[in-house]
């Protein structure tokens, strides 16, 4: 969860991690030239297709959030459940906008 | 005749080619609430907005309320419009209740302003995904003729959120297959307040991730990243926009 903070990216243990991370900040600061660089990274090591599949989910997770914090939904009651101490070790319960 | 993303420098999925295109072209053409020019000057506005100084400063103020004054708009829409695109556009993780209700007391209808954000955050969508691959943004397409119905949906309730949405024991039988696949998360259902843009939005949405995020990993999905990449890309794009929903 750290690394998806972006704390430690490489303790995430994912692999490529470090690769998606800087193709997903990049491509959310619109910041042509380090997108145009971290694409050509993940199209070197893991292909075209994976840099069209990662662009796709950061596209997606561009609307998602918005909808969300658009319309005020809340966390279903079975995520709210599995994650009280995920929220509380990690602040959000202090991020409630209503 | 070639559509915009058959000509993407990079070889894409036919699925997600299809609905890209689909959704350029749905930009110009008649909702449920907007017009076709209506909808087209909303994704202008959204793509302006980046650029609006005020935005800017309110970004980088503790409080989007500590900071007055004008958004740098297109001067096509109203002023209650042009705050709400930019404030969906630009800081996102900061609206509440407050902006909701002002919004709508701005003049906006609240069947409009599910409209104006659901075009709205395809724009945001449709461009982050063209720039991630590379790929110049496509010449906006031409408005299509005809009016939006301006059907209201009485089913519709408040609720789950500061929105009036459609809940799936309430959806009719034109919408019901919206639910089918017990995809009953708040987050589908959270702009179903206008189903036919609901539709066009998620016919987007479905081909960028995937139709049912219970799926625990990829079989059957022609995907070339991992499902635990893909969940870190999403998680992380979440955080960066400020959304821990």
């Amino acid at each position: 969860m750290c690394g998806v903070m972006g704390d430690n990216v490489t303790a995430s243990g994912l692999p490529h991690g470090e690769l998606m991370n800087e193709f997903v900040e990049a491509i959310c600061a619109r910041d042509t030239a380090r997108t145009a660089k971290a694409r050509q990274a993940i199209v070197d090591i893991l292909g075209e297709s994976a840099m069209v599949d990662a662009a796709a989910v950061i596209a997606a997770f561009n609307a998602y959030p918005r909808m969300a914090d658009a319309t005020g939904i809340p966390l279903e009651d079975a995520k709210e459940a599995a994650t009280v101490e995920m929220r509380q070790e990690l602040g959000l319960n202090a991020l409630d906008n209503g | 005749m070639a559509q915009a993303y058959d000509t993407a420098p990079v070889a894409l999925r036919d699925d997600l080619r299809d609905a890209l295109n689909r959704a350029h072209e749905r930009l110009a053409q008649p909702g449920s609430w907007l017009d076709g020019p209506q909808r087209l000057a909303v994704a202008a506005e959204a793509r302006h907005a980046w650029d609006c100084a005020l935005c800017q400063a309110r970004k980088d103020s503790i409080s989007p309320y500590a900071v007055t004054g004008d958004h740098a708009s297109l001067g096509q829409l109203p002023t209650a419009w042009v705050d709400a695109i930019h404030r969906v556009v630009t800081d996102s993780g900061r609206l509440s209740a407050r902006w909701y209700h002002e919004t709508l007391d701005g003049g906006m209808v609240e069947d409009e302003l599910i409209e104006v954000i659901s075009v709205t955050v395809q724009a945001v969508v449709i461009d982050c995904f063209t720039a991630g691959i590379g790929m110049d943004r496509p010449a906006s397409p031409t408005a299509s003729p005809g009016q939006a119905d301006r059907s209201h949906r009485t089913e519709a309730k408040t609720g789950t959120g500061w929105a009036a949405t459609i809940a799936p024991e309430d959806a009719k039988p034109d919408f019901a297959d919206f639910y089918d696949n017990d995809s009953h998360f708040y987050i589908r259902r959270s702009l179903t307040l206008v189903p036919d843009e609901t539709r066009r939005l998620w016919d987007l949405l479905n081909h960028l991730y995937m139709e049912d995020p219970r799926t625990i990993e990829l079989d059957g999905m022609d995907r070339d990243i991992s499902r635990a990449q893909m969940e870190f890309l999403a998680a992380r794009a979440s955080a960066l926009l400020g959304c821990y929903y």
